[in-house]
């Protein structure tokens, strides 16, 4: 009595399964598309479709505009961790993250589903694969709708050229793992840095007319430097003309053409900073004069002579620089 | 003795240039370097527009320096022998022969005067060239002799028709050439229009002092300079660059605007110009009583001892007082001293 009660009990539940299992199936029936007015739909997919290994993540930015009574079932969004398949078979491309944002307008909502996929598949050559399209139900009044996210065809490349690494002769136990640094690289841009910087200066030192600060290395300046040289020869007259040509040749390029006594005026005119310098220039024209033109034995000795120039180069510099020179030389 | 010689002319020499710049005034330029030749015994050729006082200026001088003075036009139909003889019939109804302007005033001919020497023709200026080269002439069946002669001669640039230019070996034989302009000084300017002394020529010339110079010692005292103004080896190597430059200006970087300095230049200054160069600058060293040549002496006479010596490419000889003034002060400007 007991045995029979239990296969009763037994025919009975399973009569209720297969009802219910009846019932399920007839809920799943298929969904109708909806309007293709009634969503808008813009993706931004990644620009560059080849290259991807695994690992790799793959982003897709879909936006949906859809209008209004109409809305977008959230709980029709795919799901994060799902392997996607195809035929069946796994694919190897699985759902990392979503990412949704919703921007309410008068007559329609707009939503942002930032789906990001990461590959789990590999190859030895490139070989085609596809993000799987998404399919999403929207409900309007009592009525839902499916609404299909279309699919992105990208290719998988292998990591190296096939047949290039052989790994089995690279595994040796004594070296570590190799990391991925940027040392190297980190290096070559320091020194790129430096031989920009060095650039930079070498090229401010060309266009600042050789000089390091303004006005350094102007043709007195310069002109002075030497005469300093030359006081460690001795002072006879040939040093003293080595001293006057070189100051000769600081007023010519300092004007820009030959400056001779009797166009003194022009080169005040030209560079009014020497208008203070008038007599010791006519001094030193005449100096210069001696020496070269008149050789005369001068009332000076040569060495009071170089000292003079000395001085005056001194001056003409300060005058060069815009500053005001020392005392009379 | 020769220290004293200098220093007297020098005294001698200023007084016919203040002279000179009483009755001809606003050319005190002109007058130095006219002065400047008399004493470097060179031909001068002027070249200004008509009535600016180029004959007032040269008959003014020709007073002061004493001996002969003869002067001749330039014309279209002027032939050599107008200038060696003419020949007239006489009361005696017989045909006589006289000495033309150069052979009239023998060997105390001091100043040949050519008027328009562009308006004769090239055979005149062909017996000129001997005449201002050697200073002697054949005629008669004798040679007559010059010595004191300089040649001072002016062209208007200005008119063109019937003239003829002065071939570049006649121009070379003027130590200058003087450019004389119309003063620009609004007072001195005045003073022309409206002072009836400067009205009269003869007049005006007749003021200056005569014989203010010894015309036939001249030659002899222009040995004693050039044999007492010293050149350094500094001014030597300084005017050579400077005659270097004329040739090939584009070793020094002188450039003139709208001129391809290559090939601007077909001759550059003569030998013979460099020397009248230096003669010309060691008489400026002495009149301004130095004893040795400056860079100063040779650019006070730089450009008119040189510029009508070059010879420029055709297409550039229109524009030739332009380029050449441009070229010389560019040399000026570019080579140095020492």
């Amino acid at each position: 009595m007991k045995k029979l009660t239990l296969s009763s009990a037994a025919l009975v539940l399973s009569l209720l399964l297969s009802f219910a299992s009846f019932n399920l199936q007839a809920d799943e029936k298929p969904v109708p598309p909806i309007d293709e007015k009634l969503v808008k739909l813009s993706i931004v997919d990644p620009v560059r479709d080849s290259g991807y290994t695994v690992g790799d993540l793959i982003t897709r930015v879909v936006t949906l505009e859809i209008k209004k009574p109409y809305k977008l079932l959230d709980t029709s969004l795919p799901i994060v961790g799902y392997e996607k398949r195809y035929q069946g078979q796994v694919i190897g491309i699985e759902l990392r993250d979503i990412k949704k944002s919703a921007e309410d307008n008068s007559d329609s909502k707009v939503h942002t589903l930032h789906l990001t996929y990461q590959i789990f598949d590999r190859n030895v050559v490139a070989k085609p694969a596809a993000l799987p399209p998404e399919f999403i139900r929207i409900q309007g009044g009592n009525e839902v709708y499916s609404f299909r996210i279309p699919s992105w065809n990208f290719r998988i490349s292998p990591i190296a050229v096939f047949g290039e690494v052989k790994l089995e002769s690279d595994m040796s136990p004594l070296r570590g793992p190799m990391l991925k640094t940027s040392e190297r690289e980190n290096l070559i841009f320091k020194l790129a840095l430096a031989v920009l910087a060095l650039s930079a200066l070498g090229l401010l030192y060309i266009l600042g007319m050789r000089a390091w600060l303004p006005r350094m290395g102007g043709p007195f300046a310069r002109a002075c430097r030497d005469l300093k040289k030359l006081s460690k020869l001795p002072a006879n007259d040939e040093t003293l003309k080595l001293a006057l040509t070189r100051v000769h040749q600081a007023f010519n390029l300092s004007s820009g053409s030959s400056v001779f006594s009797n166009n003194v005026d022009d080169l005040l005119a030209q560079k009014p900073v020497f208008a203070g310098m008038r007599d010791d220039i006519a001094h030193f024209f005449e100096l210069s004069r001696m020496a070269f033109f008149e050789q005369h034995q001068a009332a000076q000795t040569a060495a009071e002579q170089l000292a003079w120039l000395q001085k005056f180069s001194r001056r003409c510099r300060d005058c060069e620089r815009g500053l005001r020179p020392e005392k009379q030389a | 003795m020769s220290d004293r010689q200098l220093a007297d002319w020098r005294q001698h020499a200023l007084k016919l240039e203040a002279e000179i710049n009483k009755v001809v005034i606003g050319q005190q330029d002109p007058v130095r370097l006219i002065t400047t030749a008399i004493f470097a015994r060179g031909h001068v050729l002027l070249e200004g527009d008509v009535g600016v006082g180029k004959t007032t200026l040269l008959r003014a001088f020709t007073r002061g320096i004493g001996g002969g003075y003869q002067r001749i036009e330039g014309t279209i139909d002027l032939m050599p022998n107008d200038l060696v003889y003419h020949t007239y019939l006489g009361e005696d109804g017989k045909p006589h022969v006289s000495p033309g302007p150069l052979l009239m005033s023998g060997e105390n001919l001091s100043v040949f005067f050519f008027n328009e020497i562009n308006r004769a023709r090239p055979q005149v200026h062909s017996l000129l060239l001997r005449v201002m080269a050697e200073r002697t002439l054949t005629a008669f069946n004798k040679e007559h002799h010059f010595p004191h002669m300089l040649v001072f001669a002016d062209r208007n640039q200005v008119e063109k028709e019937e003239t003829f230019d002065i071939p570049s070996a006649a121009r070379d034989r003027f130590m200058m050439e003087i450019p004389i302009v119309v003063p620009s000084e609004p007072n001195i300017r005045e003073e022309l229009m409206f002072n009836p002394k400067f009205h009269d020529v003869d007049a005006l010339v007749g003021t200056v002092e005569a014989d203010i110079l010894q015309f036939d010692q001249l030659n002899a005292f222009a040995r004693i300079i050039q044999n007492s103004i010293d050149a350094s080896p500094t001014l030597r190597s300084y005017a050579l660059d400077l005659w270097t430059a004329t040739k090939s200006p584009e070793l020094f970087g002188v450039k003139v605007s709208g001129v391809e300095m290559s090939r601007l230049i077909i001759s550059g200054a003569s030998p013979r110009g460099v020397g009248m160069l230096l003669s010309a600058a060691r008489v400026n060293a002495w009149l301004n009583n130095r004893e040795a040549v400056v860079p100063e002496d040779i650019h006070a006479v730089f450009h008119e001892t040189i510029a009508h010596r070059l010879v420029f490419s055709p297409v550039y000889e229109m524009r030739r007082t332009e380029i050449a003034r441009e070229l010389l002060s560019g040399i000026i400007s570019s080579v140095s001293a020492p």
